[in-house]
This record gives structure tokens, C-alpha cells and sequence, in this order.
């Protein structure tokens, strides 16, 4: 049997194992209601005065910044996901299963990252949408919507590799759904706000920084480019699945 | 066949596992005995995999469990009952182990028949009892319909209705010729059960035979005897077969003795003219054997209770 088709049998697994519990649906829909709800919001305050949006605007750019409650929802489903094995020592079994630990690390990234890349990209473009059900004068064009909703996937798919990585190399939810919110929230607002150069550049290096620069186009330094935002997104990504899978491969199945 | 060669688990500077080697062949139910912390359970997770060994391997069929591409077909585990998502069903936490290895989903449905829980399979695990989730772990053993299988403590919590149905699961399994290791600490039952019995404490191998053999290697035949006068018939046995005979005193006018058969002592009473009240072989147990093999093993001891002998 080849490795590829063990993959594929273990992905399905994995896909079956997020979804057969209530917390994946809750936090899902919960994720989706909120991105929703601030599209609502945006398109309803901005059609009372249209005029603050920028010229050309499109209702693409009236949802982005949705993006960052989404990214939010990502992080948690992939916390909750690659630690609820963990938590409720499912791992033993799933392991007793899936015993080629790489091809595990590789379908269950794989999959949670499919998976809340997906679900991102969906609230954010109904969030446009519903920009779109207050200024219809806006325009949904389809070259501007795949524009926005590549960079946000990137985004996503960057914060599900880190709190995936995270989760497996920590191996505990609250201890998860602490650091990456620390990482991508307090951390660089914190060191934005301290003024010092050093506290800056560290703030700029920061995942939460490189995904405030991709979906809102600011960040908390003039020096960041698109190249560097990106960049600061996947080594992040990369070393926390690095780390995490570490864990999973190398050392034994505890909760 | 499981094979365990030189297999060592440390943690810091505790060995929880101590350069063990043994076979467990196909066609028996083979018990694998010791006391709390002994290293059973670090033994069973090293052969599935989860526990990586310091030194030495353990091998199924002669390959490594990890290297097994669809293991439920080979091996079928039960480690701990609890350790499932509460918030998944039954059928679910078995359609996923059918996914992960390539099972026909119908599998799912037969097994949840097989193991009595066809009423709750659609229902959340963490609504089930204990017995509940042991059926539920027997049933993702059975799923691959494997050749061998591993169970750790399988009858907690089951009813005296699940004790007799395992029981018979095992027996017929053996009797089909796969490999069944079941590790327990309840020495009725693995007496009941087992052909074989491998037995560790602190790690170590102690003891790795036939059951029957070591029922009997332990310290030969024992035998009640009952007579008011037990100090003569006492006297008449260690002077007449020359310290063969290991004599306990048990009761006012009972003894029992090591090392002679009833008949030996009861033609010795008949020749010295003593009358005997009761003569009867004391059949040998598991738990005599077990306790007399791992007494300086037991790493953790209770304190007697207070009240105790009273």
C-alpha cells in the first residue's frame, strides 16, 4: 500500500474527526455569524455616508477587514481541533490507528488547514456580500474578489499551520488558544505601543503584524512590504509546525 | 506472533521497563501479570507504538507496529476505555477507525451487533458507562477482524454478563489460532482464562510459563489435614520423609502441608495409628503463585488497616 493512499484514508479520518463533534460545528458557525455580522455592520455605517469609502472602492474592500475576526476563528478551530486528542486522550486510539505519525502530522495540518482556510474564505466573501446588500452601487467584481480572498486564504491557511503547530506542540487547548492569541493580538499591539526601535522591529516580525499589514495594509512599522508580511507569515507558520510536529513524531502519545 | 526483545523504558532515572524479552505465540490467551506499576501498560503502548522504547524492539508478525499501513487489520488494542472524545458517538468514533484503515464502513455496524451496542451506538459517548465504553473499545479491536490482539484490563466494569462473553471471546479466538495477550490483575479470571501467563514486577521478567506449569512449579502439592491430634501427626511426617514435607500449622488441630501427597500422609497417619478428620488437596492458585513471585516486586504497598485481624 503506498503512502499516498494511506494519506488519503488518514485525511478522511481526520475530516470525519473535526466533524463529528459539536464544538467544530459551534465554533464554525460562531466564526461565520461574527464575520457576518461585522460585514453587516460595515456595509449598514458606511451607506449612511458612502462617501468615507475610498474612490473605486468595491464591496470586496468594504469585507476585508472582516478578515481579521475570521483569522480569530481560525486560530481557535485549529487549536481546538489538533488539541481536543489530546485533551480527551482520543490520541491513543487515533495513534493505534494512524501509526505513521509523519503522515498523521501530515493529514491532520493538511486537513485543518483545508478546512479553516475554507471556512474563512466563505464568511469574508458572505461579510462582502453583505457590504455589498447595502451599497450595491459598489460592485462585487470577480477579479477583485479573487484578489482579496487569495491573500486572505494565505492569511488563514498561515494562522491554521500556527495554531495547528501550536496545539500539537503544546497539547493543550487553553494553553494554545492563549499563545496564539498572544502572538497575534497582544504581543504586537503591546510592543507597537512601547515606542522603543527594538519593540517595533519585534512587533513587525510578529504573525499577528505580518496579517494586520495583508488584510488591513498597515502595520506597526512604515518598513513592512507585502514580500515582508508574507515572509513573517510563513516562517511562523513553518517553525510552529516544525515544532509541533516534532512532538507528534518524536516523543510518546500523552495527553 | 508478538515478540518483545530486550525492551527498556526509562523515564529519568526510573526504569519502568527493564530489558524484557518474551513471546506471545498464537492459539493461546497468554496473561500478562504484575503489579501496579510493574511496566505492563509502557510494555503494551512500546508494542502498539506509542511509546517509544529507550532499547529494544517489539515486533507483530515480525515487523514493527508503526510500519503496519492498515493496522487494524493485523492488531486489534484495547488500552484504556477512556481514552475517546465524550462529545462523539459510538458509531462515529467506529467509522472513523474504518476510514483511518481502509474498512468497509458495514464493518462499523457489526461490530457495534457483535459487542451488544446496537441501543446507544448512535448516542454521545460521555453519556456511557463504564462497562459501556469497554464494549466500545472491544468493538474498534475487532474492527480490522485481526490476527492478533492486545487487551489491558479488559473486564473493568463490565458486568458478570461481560466477564462470561469476553471470556468466551478470548477462547474462541485462541481456539481460532490468533494471539491473544490480556493483561489484568484479577487472578480468578486470568486463571480462568488464560493458557499462559507472563509475569513482570518492577519492570522484569519473573515468570513466563504454561499456566498449569506454574501452578504446579510453585512449590508442589499442599494438602489440608485435619486431626485432633496434629502436633504427633506433625512430628510423624518431618521425621518420616526426612524434611521432604513443609508442615504449617493452621488451626488447633489442622496442619498444611508442603511436599507430600495426600496419599503419603495418609498411609504415615494410618501407620502410627492417628486418626484424620479431614484429608483434602489444596488446588493451587493463580493468586498464591502470583503473590509468591512478585511479593518483592510490589512497588507500591497499603498500609494494613487499622482495624484489620480483628
Amino acid at each position: 500500500m503506498t503512502a499516498g493512499a494511506v494519506l488519503v484514508r488518514t485525511g478522511t479520518a481526520e475530516w470525519h474527526r473535526i466533524w463529528s463533534v459539536r464544538s467544530s460545528w459551534i465554533l464554525a458557525g460562531v466564526t461565520v455569524l461574527a464575520v457576518l455580522g461585522f460585514g453587516t455592520l460595515v456595509g449598514y455605517s458606511t451607506s449612511g455616508d458612502p462617501s468615507v469609502a475610498s474612490p473605486g472602492s468595491t464591496a470586496w474592500d468594504g469585507g476585508q477587514p472582516t478578515g481579521m475576526f475570521a483569522l480569530f476563528g481560525v486560530l481557535a478551530l485549529a487549536v481546538v481541533t489538533t488539541t481536543a486528542d489530546h485533551g480527551t486522550g482520543g490520541i491513543v486510539p487515533t495513534l493505534q490507528w494512524s501509526p505513521r505519525r509523519g503522515v498523521l502530522l501530515a493529514a491532520r495540518s493538511g486537513v485543518v488547514v483545508a478546512t479553516t482556510t475554507l471556512l474563512g474564505v466563505v464568511a469574508v466573501s458572505g461579510a462582502s456580500v453583505m457590504v455589498w446588500v447595502f451599497l450595491p452601487e459598489f460592485g462585487l467584481p470577480v477579479g477583485d474578489g479573487a484578489q482579496v480572498l487569495g491573500r486572505l486564504a494565505f492569511v488563514f491557511a498561515s494562522g491554521a499551520l500556527l495554531g495547528s503547530g501550536v496545539g500539537l506542540a503544546l497539547r493543550s487547548t487553553a494553553g494554545g488558544l492563549v499563545t496564539v492569541i498572544g502572538l497575534v493580538l497582544v504581543l504586537p499591539l503591546l510592543l507597537a505601543q512601547l515606542g522603543y526601535s527594538w519593540s517595533t522591529t519585534v512587533a513587525e516580525h510578529l504573525l499577528g503584524s505580518g496579517a494586520l499589514f495583508l488584510i488591513y495594509g498597515e502595520g506597526p512599522s512604515d518598513d513592512m512590504t507585502t514580500t515582508s508580511a508574507s515572509l513573517t507569515l510563513v516562517v511562523w507558520a513553518v517553525s510552529a509546525v516544525a515544532v509541533g510536529g516534532w512532538r507528534l513524531v518524536r516523543t510518546d502519545a500523552t495527553g | 506472533m508478538i515478540s518483545v526483545r530486550g525492551l527498556t523504558k526509562r523515564y529519568g532515572r526510573t526504569r519502568a521497563v527493564d530489558d524484557l524479552t518474551f513471546d506471545v505465540g498464537a492459539g493461546k490467551v497468554t496473561g500478562f501479570l504484575g503489579p501496579n506499576g510493574a511496566g505492563k501498560s509502557t510494555t503494551m503502548r512500546m508494542v502498539l507504538g506509542l511509546d517509544r522504547p529507550t532499547a529494544g524492539t517489539a515486533t507483530v508478525d515480525g515487523r514493527s507496529y508503526a510500519g503496519l499501513p492498515a493496522p487494524l487489520r493485523t492488531v486489534g488494542a484495547l488500552l484504556d476505555a477512556g481514552a475517546v472524545h465524550p462529545g462523539r458517538s459510538g458509531r462515529a468514533h467506529l467509522r472513523i477507525a474504518a476510514r483511518s484503515n481502509g474498512l468497509p464502513l458495514s464493518r462499523v455496524d457489526q461490530v457495534i451487533a457483535q459487542v451488544g451496542l446496537e441501543k446507544v451506538a448512535g448516542r454521545r459517548i460521555k453519556g456511557y458507562s463504564l462497562g459501556m465504553r469497554q464494549r466500545l473499545g472491544i468493538a474498534a479491536a475487532l474492527l480490522g477482524d485481526p490476527q492478533t490482539l492486545l487487551f489491558d484490563e479488559p473486564v473493568n466494569g463490565l458486568d458478570l454478563d461481560g466477564v462470561r462473553w469476553i471470556r468466551g471471546l478470548f477462547r474462541s479466538f485462541a481456539d481460532e489460532g490468533r494471539t491473544v495477550l490480556v493483561s489484568s490483575h484479577l487472578m480468578s479470571e486470568m486463571q480462568v482464562v488464560a493458557d499462559r501467563v507472563v509475569v513482570i514486577g518492577r519492570g522484569r521478567l519473573i515468570a513466563d510459563a504454561e499456566l498449569d506449569e506454574m501452578l504446579r512449579g510453585l512449590s508442589g502439592p499442599r494438602v489440608r489435614v485435619r486431626t485432633a491430634r496434629a502436633d504427633d501427626l506433625a512430628d510423624a511426617l518431618t521425621t518420616g520423609f526426612s524434611g521432604r514435607a513443609a508442615i504449617e500449622r493452621t488451626g488447633p488441630d489442622e496442619l498444611e502441608v508442603t511436599g507430600l501427597s495426600a496419599v503419603e500422609i495418609g498411609d504415615a497417619a494410618y501407620a502410627d495409628g492417628l486418626p484424620l478428620h479431614l484429608l483434602s488437596e489444596v488446588e493451587q492458585s493463580l493468586e498464591h503463585a502470583y503473590l509468591a513471585l512478585t511479593g518483592e516486586s510490589v512497588e507500591f504497598h497499603g498500609a494494613a488497616a487499622s482495624g484489620a485481624g480483628r
